[in-house]
């Protein structure tokens, strides 16, 4: 019984190992490169918003429904941010183009469309808030930032 | 035809009691905890998840204990087929552990089970229904 006891524990354990590294890295927005092409997005050549946000979504995905409602309540804090999204299922070719392995994957542009910053999993709203107004407002200064500048 | 949804914290719930059932069952050498188990999954996999032993017991607990959790809404194919995936894993160990006689064989896939289960239910990472979704875009690749 015990050797059964200590299997059950092993296993129970070797799951909450990765669990804990799955976590850790689940949602992470990592600094990444590449650009996106303005006909894939749909942005005219004259629109140039401050950032964009893409998100690969799937068919079926319930972490994607939680991180739409994110990118929903962001788009209406962040003003002139773009929301974009594609189902990854139906833009497989998009999907292979950013290397999107997973859904969501989403992936934070600045104004000229390269990427700054890229997660897979259900970032945080402040993580997703700081990827965009963090030092850098998505490769500019970030506005808040240079509010306080030109105060002082 | 719309999709069927389920309540995805029912979906964690009864992957945890699942787990920590066949976890006693390894402890105790009690092997017919794998055929009840394969029941359980065989009734959601084949009338649907909302009728799953396993998902029940959450809607009671919830309702007798008055929680108010809120609903998280999951299309149901993904956990579906996870569940299928499940059943046919505990499927294998109860013909190991019967017909076959084979212990250790048939604890070793009922331990497949328990660590999947685990992980959906403390993480929410839902390994059959990652293959679903890659099966799926698979799928749509060949047909394209």
């Amino acid at each position: 019984m015990i050797v059964r006891l200590l299997v059950a524990v092993a296993v129970a354990a070797a799951c909450g190992a990765l669990a804990l590294w799955w976590r850790k890295r689940e949602g992470r927005l990592v600094e990444a490169d590449g650009s996106f092409d303005r006909r894939d997005l749909g942005i005219g050549l004259r629109d140039r918003p401050c950032a964009t946000i893409v998100e690969f979504y799937g068919e079926g995905c319930a972490p994607c429904l939680v991180v739409e409602k994110r990118l929903d309540h962001i788009a209406e804090t962040v003003c002139d941010l773009r929301v974009v999204r594609f189902d990854a299922g139906e833009r497989l070719d998009l999907a292979d183009r950013y290397n999107v392995r997973r859904v969501p994957t989403l992936f934070v542009t600045d104004p000229d469309l390269r990427i700054r910053w890229r997660a897979s999993g259900v970032p945080t709203e402040d993580a997703i808030m700081n990827a965009l107004l963090g030092p850098e407002w998505a490769g500019r200064p970030n506005p808040s930032l240079a509010d306080s500048d030109s105060r002082s | 035809m719309a999709t069927r949804m389920i309540d995805r914290n029912g979906h964690r719930w009864g992957a945890a009691i699942s787990a920590v059932v066949l976890y006693l069952g390894l402890i105790f050498d009690a092997r017919w905890v794998a055929p009840v188990v394969l029941v359980a999954l065989g009734i959601g996999v084949v009338f649907g998840l909302r009728y799953s032993p396993l998902g029940a017991t959450y809607r009671f607990v919830k309702r007798t204990f008055k929680l108010s959790i809120p609903v998280v809404p999951e299309e149901e194919p993904p956990p579906r087929f996870a569940q299928l995936m499940g059943f046919a894993f505990l499927l294998a160990a109860t013909i190991g552990f019967y017909p076959l006689d084979n212990a250790a064989a048939g604890w070793s896939l009922t331990m497949i089970v328990a660590a999947l289960q685990t992980l959906l239910a403390t993480t929410g990472i839902c390994v059959g229904c990652e293959v679903y979704l890659i099966g799926k875009r698979f799928s749509a690749r060949s047909a394209a």
